[in-house]
């Protein structure tokens, strides 16, 4: 375990933003991303010499938007990253470019047998921008994102990186290709939380509360409060931070090590890869499936989707707080009651309802080894196992040596449902983003062995309900376990989800570096130098 | 006791690969043309990359093989740490390994009978295969070869491998099974049982059954 006073603070104005904050969290509800190819060095140089006062740090924002502290935050954000090809258009030196691990050097697309992108998800389904990826002025170079308080900062920032690109006509090209609401062609991505009543949620398009326990990791600056269940389960039950080379380069990692890193160390340090995926998300197919499935089902709608996914669709709930129909509407009245105290002045029920809902993301699955509560083949399950692999006692120096190696940071958000009707053809999903180290080590892994392939989980080759690769075979199936743990064994079987579709489609994405602020000054200005 | 487990026989064999170069214009292959230029070890290693796989293999034709391998032994190398070691051979070895079951001396005569040319194919660079004519020759010139192990092949029980093959046949049409019957009443799972009950047919070892080296989901 690394020591966290021995380590010296992270700097956290070298860090781009979206590394360490999800910036929805913030009260940026809306993104947009765009992608870049760069026609010629020198003038991509200026291009990026001009943007960098424009990127986002991982500076500390409060999360309170009161007077003394809302000209803090600005109203938008800008992050940029490159694939490896742009790095290559950018004239990185041929050392700095041959010491970039191999997943990223691949790419996103070279990789898709081993990710599951095969049939409909594989690469020439993919959306027009992906296309074309020999060298040329089609290829995607770059990602720039910009996450906005509202539409209006958002444009407001686009306006002034159209203007920039328009200054360096011969060196910068804003890439088409991105299909939009109603089969437009766009030259940009938007993504949106989902709003409910004028406000944003943490929902996604097929109704479930998403991108609860994201990681916590050493000096990410943000609050300790946070610390349990998003950091690293310890032998006695309590959470530590993950270390900080699990997702930023240039630091110590779980296993005591540099995580490998491109060359000069200047070129790495606080630097990242993220892994960009554009997940289509089939609106009917889902909807239909459970309500067919329902009618067979002894519990409600909810239930049958929370134990696919291991949290209740409405709140975020996990399995392992209200395993049953009838513990949720325990739960709920109790968090009813809660409301109310609060909203009457009741101080300690606002420490209640905080203790309460540490408990979304603060569980493990010690009290639920047979999945009777949370399926042992559910989302969240596979995702994040939390040391539910550590099948015989004290295997490991720590419950969850295992997953701490393989942490996903999620960032990202849904995509589309505001302005078309949405059915399995409309344009609607998730735009994943998964910040870490090594993508082969996490992401890759996590997609290949617990998304689409259980031996891990003793499930033979069952794939994750929601986004496993399914092909609507019965044995494309997913099992919700019968309560065996509990003392009020209820003798049923399992029941077994069967001919599982495809609900997510991969629609297009690659894999990034996120350079350090000191970096990308050094990529700008041509000064990469490995000797 | 070495060389076996239970009913499972694990050999291991270590056959000298002829140093130099063939004579030319002596040999010929049906599988793929070798220059006469190249040296034994190195027409093995090509023959070996190019030989059938999954149902066609060499060893799904053979009887009762479990697990099988073939590949060519250069030099031996040890290191542990800093300690480091290499034996320069004598000459390079073809090893032959396979965990299968039952008996030794039938199993050879099996895959000579079933596959003649193609171990001759790969033999004749050996040293002293030219004095192999029959099946017993071929018992005898691997025996010679044979290194005595205690290593078997984790994935596989003793049993014949038709009976490995039924049971795994079984088993996953039964997992089809239940997943059908969701929902269904007692009565008629018990009707559809019996229909299942026929269609795999226990009793049956031959059919239906997964074949060895199968490599697609099709029943025979």
């Amino acid at each position: 375990m690394t020591n966290i006073k021995n380590n010296r603070p992270l700097d956290l104005y070298d860090i781009q933003g979206n590394i360490c904050k999800g910036y929805g969290r913030f009260g940026f509800p809306k993104a947009r991303y765009c992608f870049f190819n760069f026609k010629h060095t020198r003038s991509a140089n200026t291009f990026l010499t001009h943007l960098i006062d424009r990127i986002t740090t991982s500076e500390t924002w409060p999360i309170s938007d009161d007077k003394d502290h809302q000209n803090i935050k600005p109203k938008s954000t800008l992050n940029i990253g490159f694939t490896y090809s742009g790095l290559k258009a950018l004239k990185l030196p041929e050392r700095s470019l041959k010491s970039f691990p191999v997943d990223f050097t691949m790419g996103m697309r070279a990789r898709s047998s081993l990710l599951g992108d095969t049939g409909i998800s594989s690469p020439e389904h993919w959306d027009d921008i992906w296309q074309d990826n020999k060298e040329g002025t089609g290829q995607v170079h770059a990602w720039l994102a910009i996450n906005g308080r509202d539409l209006d900062a958002i444009e407001l920032e686009f306006n002034i990186l159209e203007d920039l690109i328009k200054q360096h006509p011969d060196g910068v090209r804003l890439l088409p290709g991105l299909k939009g609401p109603n089969n437009t062609n766009l030259n940009y991505q938007d993504a949106s939380a989902v709003f409910e009543n004028g406000n944003p949620t943490a929902k996604e398009h097929f109704g479930f509360t998403d991108g609860i326990s994201n990681p916590y990791f050493e000096g990410c600056g943000n609050s300790k409060n946070r610390i349990p269940g998003r950091g690293k389960l310890m032998r006695d039950g309590s959470w530590q931070p993950l270390a900080t080379g699990e997702f930023i380069l240039g630091h110590i990692d779980e296993a005591q090590e540099y995580p490998p890193a491109p060359e000069p160390k200047l070129l790495s340090r606080n630097g990242t890869f993220m892994v960009y995926r554009k997940l289509h998300e089939n609106v009917d197919t889902f909807n239909n499936y459970i309500d067919e499935l329902t009618k067979d089902f002894s519990g409600s709608r909810d239930l049958l989707m929370a134990k696919m996914s291991g949290r209740w669709p409405d709140n975020g709930a996990p399995l392992t707080l209200a395993a049953t129909d009838d513990e949720k509407a325990c739960l709920d009245a109790r968090m009813i009651a809660l409301e109310l105290r609060v909203k009457d002045g009741d101080r300690s029920a606002l420490a209640e309802r905080k203790i309460l809902r540490s408990k979304w993301s603060d569980f493990t699955f010690a009290d639920d080894k047979s999945g009777g509560k949370c399926p042992i083949g559910a989302h969240i399950r596979r995702t994040n196992t939390r040391g539910s692999l550590e099948t015989e006692n004290e295997a490991f120096d720590r419950p969850g040596a295992l997953v701490d190696r393989r942490r996903l940071m999620r960032r990202g958000l849904p995509y589309g449902g505001i302005d078309e009707a949405m059915s399995d053809k409309s344009e609607q999903g998730i735009i994943f983003m998964s910040i870490g180290a090594s993508i082969e080590r996490q992401f890759e892994f996590v997609q290949q062995q617990w998304v689409n392939y259980s031996n891990d989980f003793k499930l033979g080759n069952d794939k994750d309900p929601l986004i496993g690769s399914h092909s609507g075979q019965i044995t494309d199936k997913h099992i919700i376990q019968a309560d065996t743990d509990s003392d009020l064994k209820d003798n049923k079987p399992p029941f077994f989800c069967t001919q599982m579709p495809r609900f997510v489609e991969t629609r297009g994405g690659d894999y990034f570096f996120i350079p350090s602020i000191t970096a990308l000054r050094m990529i700008a200005e041509g000064m990469i130098d490995p000797s | 006791m070495a060389n076996t487990s239970g009913n499972a026989y694990g050999l291991t064999t270590l056959c000298p690969i002829i140093n130099g170069h063939s004579p030319t214009g002596s040999l010929t292959t049906s599988l793929l043309a070798t220059k006469d230029s190249e040296s034994h070890d190195k027409k093995i290693r090509r023959l070996l990359q190019s030989l059938p796989i999954n149902e066609d293999s060499l060893f799904a034709r053979t009887d009762n093989t479990y697990f099988a391998r073939l590949f060519i032994l250069n030099d031996v190398f040890f290191q542990q740490g800093n300690d480091f070691k290499r034996d320069q051979l004598k000459s390079k070895y073809l090893c032959f390994n396979s965990n299968f079951h039952g008996e030794l001396e039938p199993y050879l005569t099996r895959m000579w009978n079933n596959n003649e040319s193609l171990v001759r194919e790969i033999w004749q660079h050996c040293v002293a295969f030219d004095r192999v004519n029959r099946a017993k020759d071929f018992v005898e010139y691997i025996k010679s070869c044979q290194v005595t192990t205690t290593l078997f092949f984790n994935g596989s029980n003793d049993k014949p491998v038709k009976e490995q093959l039924k049971a795994l046949y079984v088993k996953q049409m039964f997992s089809e099974f239940v997943l059908t019957q969701q929902g269904k009443s007692a009565t008629e799972t018990k009707q559809n049982f019996k229909y299942f009950l026929q269609r795999v047919q226990l009793n049956n070892i031959e059919s239906p059954s997964w074949k060895p080296g199968q490599s697609q989901i099709k029943v025979n």
